[in-house]
């Protein structure tokens, strides 16, 4: 558990972050999100101490940040910054196993840790494990740049717009991984984005920064049904919000008996999948169907029904 | 069909200056060491039938040099020009001394000259086709190197003046051989002592750079002769107030300035190429690095050095070239090394006195250019990769 | 206690600095050209044969270098020429410098008075410009001095000189001695060499190039020796007299007072014609200037 007590950071009188609290439970993703300058940078390095908070204090599972070295915390918190750092001298495997190195790790279980990552990664380590940065897509390097601030299995997961130099396709596919790597290492993760459509899709819980201050600290749901000044509400936006609050509930929710023309969906599939493809197809309804059995099928009525309780 | 597919352009170059310059006087004969000689050609050194095979090797070289795609045949033209210009001198100097009196003297003249460095251009071209590798590189420069220690051990040429001046002074020349190393190769060691951790400063707080590069630009634009001379009473009163200096061998005249000196000049270089090497990692590398717990020292040794490595030693290379020619100066204060030759053969009039202190200057500073540049080369760590 | 134990260590220090300075060895320099060789090391190895430490410091650099030198306590002992004296003192307008007495003394003098400095017995050899003319003319014409020269010249001598521009156009030198010794070389019996580069006048008239038989030289040049020219005596005292002469710190002197004894009987013994002959060895030659030093003082008995 991650406690962050009246936080603050004043630059030459001005008030970069203005006490912030906050509690970041394990295991789960937190999304800090605002518009530049509204501090969720500042507050993210504060955490690890690549910034000193003017006043306040962040405490890791009880145990002040304060009480060892910025150096030492460090490694033992991940950091995965946008443009992923990579070391461009190192091998991918060198790379990976930086912070391990850096906490003398034996030779084996390092090596024995690249390779899992690869595999997490679905980065095959006999292909990968000697290459250079250079000789990876964009899309690779970033997941090495992950996989490096996994690589030690850190209490806690920063990650500073990381999927901000992706391309729009693999920027999906990015947040698919991270979401589906969570999953399965139950990592404590708070990544900042300016992105309020990826902070929903990945977020457990949302910060919403503006100003130095914290806004609105809640679910993906709660943000978007109530938002609590206008300026979330302008940051999920008039227009998107139905389209954004549907796409949080997953079809089994509303998933009723009977059958229905063209392609299926998923069950996972969200309502506004269901929505976009009923509306592409000109149908009212869409099938449901999970690993080849046939569950049922939604229509549009029990979308619209729906988006309108937006609970 | 166009000229520049068959024919190398360079080696036409090569073959028309090769055969212009066997035009022009190959050796000279002088009555004695302190005055101008005679012109020679090339076809005039000695009976034709000893001169004839040498010509042979030198025309035939150059005319090998000319085929564009086969650089193997183009390097083997050069290796036999070489062996033709060195055959001439071989045949030339003895026969040419052969009755011209005591104190008689044959040297190398400008067709000579011409051709040799015409015919090492014609090696260096056809090297460099071949995309060597530094190690490769570094095998080549050792068995030139070596054919040379060769030819010079053997005494085959030990009729040029040259040799003959070093013959009277072996004891001398090896003396000077090893101040004038100690003079390059020292200086440039304490520059590197020096101003490596002070690069690193002046990389960190940019004040400190803003403070001490305008003061290093500065000792560049000081004139040697007029450095060198500053030195004689700024370590003359330290030798003589300073207890123990002059134990050292702290003094105004000798190595102790001259040192001194050189290393004032490798200081910039040295710290400004540092604090470039240093500036090369690419910042998001390092910021990643503090992120992950490397302390500044860390991140210095594994991150910013072995990125900015080649750049840095590329700052010693210039500075080592530099000093080992600079490092002739020394001769004008005492401080040894090959100036003492050059100075010595300027007052006498002896031309190669001069060269004995000169060639050796320019040998080892190109044989140190090759070696500082292959070693600039095994430090790249990023591969090079096409995208 | 603790005051004692510094005091015994502060003396022992100083007297280990007093110690090592009065054990000190003589540096003995030179100036980087043929004569500087030759003399240096015939001062050195003179001083070693007699049992003196010796360091040597030869061919050091041009005369600025090793007067510096000198002068800063950096070297002990040098050979110097009197004539330059002249420039050290700012008298270079004086008559004194023109007779070898005369300019030794005034020299010892002034360097005595204003730097501690002592001026040992020269040798009688003047190495300033002059004229020599080729052995053969030199024997017909029994020419032996600059007034037989200006007399085998007036009177219609066949001449031709090779000089420097230098030489021929400033007024102390040709000009000068033209004056003095009543003679007037016309274009014609002139080749003029820009630079003044000895060895290439002496080459002229050794090899009789253009039909030069007379050369501008320096008084104990090596080429002169090698070629066989004669020097013109400078009888008149045209030229400003310059004959070398070791020249070393007092202070030295006084802790080495054998010295004078040891190096002026060999500078006496140094003839403007052995000088030629021992400079020719080294410049022409091409023997190394210690070797030849150590040759000569072997001849002479200085050395077994």
């Amino acid at each position: 558990m991650i406690e962050i007590d009246s936080i603050a950071k004043t630059y030459d009188g001005i008030k970069a972050v203005d006490g912030v609290s906050m509690t970041v439970e394990t295991g789960t993703i937190t999304v800090i999100v605002g518009t530049s300058g509204s501090g969720k940078t500042t507050l993210l390095r504060m955490i690890n101490r690549l910034e000193e908070p003017t006043s306040g204090e962040v405490r890791i599972n009880g145990a002040s940040t304060l009480s060892v070295k910025p150096h030492i915390l460090r490694r033992r918190i991940g950091y995965a910054i946008q443009g992923h750092g990579l070391f461009p001298h190192y091998t991918v495997a060198r790379n990976i196993g930086a912070v391990p190195e850096l906490l003398n790790w034996s030779h084996d279980k390092i090596r024995a840790r690249v390779d899992e990552l690869l595999e997490l990664f679905s980065m095959e380590p006999a292909q990968f494990r000697d290459r250079y940065p250079a000789e990876l897509s964009g899309g690779q390097q970033q997941r090495v740049g992950v996989a490096r601030a996994l690589a030690s299995r850190p209490d806690l997961l920063l990650m500073d717009e990381p999927f901000g130099a992706l391309d729009p396709i693999i920027r999906t596919r990015a947040q698919e991984d991270l979401r589906r790597i969570q999953q399965r290492l139950g990592s404590t993760i708070m990544l900042v984005t300016h992105d309020m459509e990826e902070a929903i899709r990945l977020g457990d819980r949302i910060a919403v920064m503006d100003g130095g201050k914290l806004v609105q600290h809640g679910t993906p749901a709660e943000i978007i049904s109530r938002p609590a000044t206008d300026f979330v509400a302008n940051m999920v936006g008039d227009v998107e919000r139905p389209l954004r609050l549907l796409s949080l509930i997953p079809l089994s929710e509303v998933v009723e008996d009977g059958d229905a023309p063209g392609d299926a969906l998923s069950p996972e599939a969200s309502l506004r999948d269901a929505l976009s493809a009923c509306l592409w197809t000109g149908r009212t309804a869409v099938p449901i169907v999970q690993g080849g059995t046939h569950l049922g099928r939604v229509t549009l009525g029990a979308i619209r029904a729906r988006a309108e309780a937006h609970e | 069909m166009k000229a520049g597919t068959i024919v190398s352009a360079p080696g036409l170059l090569f073959g028309a200056f090769g055969l212009a310059a066997l035009l022009t006087p190959f050796m000279t004969l002088a009555a004695n060491r302190i005055v101008a000689g005679d012109g020679i050609m090339a076809w005039n050194l000695a009976e034709p039938s000893a001169v004839l095979p040498g010509l042979a090797a030198v025309l035939l070289g150059l005319a090998l040099g000319l085929p564009a795609d086969l650089t193997k045949v183009r390097l083997a033209g050069s290796v036999l020009g070489l062996a033709g210009l060195l055959w001439l001198a071989v045949q030339g100097a003895p026969a040419l001394l052969d009755g011209a009196g005591e104190y008689a003297r044959v040297s190398p003249a400008t067709g000579f000259w011409f051709l040799l460095v015409i015919l090492m251009l014609l090696m260096a071209d056809a090297l460099a086709a071949m995309s060597p590798g530094p190690l490769m590189r570094g095998a080549v420069l050792a068995a030139v190197l070596g054919v040379l220690a060769v030819i010079l051990w053997s005494g085959a040429l030990s009729d040029l003046s040259v040799l003959k001046e070093y013959a009277s002074r072996r004891d001398a020349f090896g003396r000077e051989l090893l101040r004038h190393l100690g003079l390059a190769f020292g200086s440039v060691a304490a520059a590197a002592v020096i101003g490596f951790p002070l690069g690193v400063l002046c990389h960190r707080r940019a004040r400190l750079g803003g403070a001490i590069l305008p003061v290093l630009s500065f000792l560049q634009t000081i004139p040697s002769l007029a450095m060198f001379g500053l030195m004689i009473p700024i370590l003359g009163w330290v030798g003589n107030t300073v207890p123990g200096a002059q134990a050292i061998g702290i003094a105004g005249i000798g190595f102790a300035p001259a040192y001194l000196a050189l290393v004032l000049y490798s200081l910039l270089p040295v710290v400004g190429n540092t604090g470039a090497g240093l500036a090369a990692a690419p910042p998001a590398a390092l910021e990643a690095a503090r992120g992950m717990g490397m302390t500044p020292g860390q991140r210095l040794l594994r991150v910013e050095l072995p990125l900015g490595l080649p750049i840095i030693l590329t700052g010693l290379r210039i500075v080592l070239v530099q000093n080992i020619g600079l490092a002739v100066i020394a001769g004008l204060i005492g401080g040894g090394g090959f100036g003492t030759f050059v100075f010595q053969g300027l007052n006498q009039t002896a031309t190669d006195l001069i060269l004995l202190g000169a060639l050796p200057t320019v040998a080892l500073a190109l044989a140190s250019a090759i070696v500082m540049d292959i070693l600039v080369d095994l430090t790249r760590r990023i591969p090079k990769v096409s995208p | 206690m603790g005051s004692r134990i510094f005091t015994a260590a502060t003396v022992a220090g100083l007297s280990a600095m007093i110690a090592y300075a009065a054990s000190a060895d003589i540096t003995v320099s030179s100036k980087i050209d043929t004569e500087g060789g030759l003399l240096g090391n015939v001062i050195a190895l003179a001083l070693e044969d007699a049992g003196l430490p010796v360091e040597r410091r030869l061919q050091l650099g041009g005369t600025q270098v090793v007067r510096q030198a000198l002068l800063a306590n950096q070297i002990d002992i040098y050979p110097e020429y009197t004539g330059n004296a002249a420039f050290f003192f700012n008298e270079a307008d004086s008559d004194v410098w023109k007779d070898a007495d005369a300019a030794h003394a005034r020299a010892a003098e002034l360097d005595a008075a204003q730097n501690n400095i002592i001026w040992l017995d020269p040798a009688p050899a003047n190495n300033t410009w002059a004229i020599a003319v080729t052995g053969p003319v030199a024997q017909d014409n029994s020419l032996i001095t600059m007034s037989d020269f200006g007399v085998w010249v007036a009177s219609g001598g066949e001449v031709k000189l090779a000089a420097s521009t230098e030489f021929v156009s400033s007024p102390s030198v040709l000009p000068a001695m033209q004056d003095t010794y009543g003679f007037a070389l016309s274009p014609d019996q002139t080749v003029i060499l820009s630079g003044g580069d000895t060895a290439a006048t002496i080459q002229a008239a050794a090899r009789g190039t253009s039909g030069v038989n007379a050369a501008m030289v320096y008084g104990t040049d090596g080429g002169v020796g090698a070629t066989g020219l004669v020097v013109m005596v400078d009888d008149k005292g045209v030229q400003p007299v310059y004959e070398p002469t070791p020249i070393m710190r007092a202070d030295v002197l006084k802790e080495y007072p054998t010295i004078p004894d040891i190096l002026n009987p060999i500078f006496a013994g140094l003839d403007m014609a052995t000088l030629q002959k021992l400079n020719g060895r080294i410049q022409v030659g091409g023997e190394p200037a210690e070797a030849v030093a150590r040759d000569y003082l072997t001849q002479i008995g200085v050395l077994d």
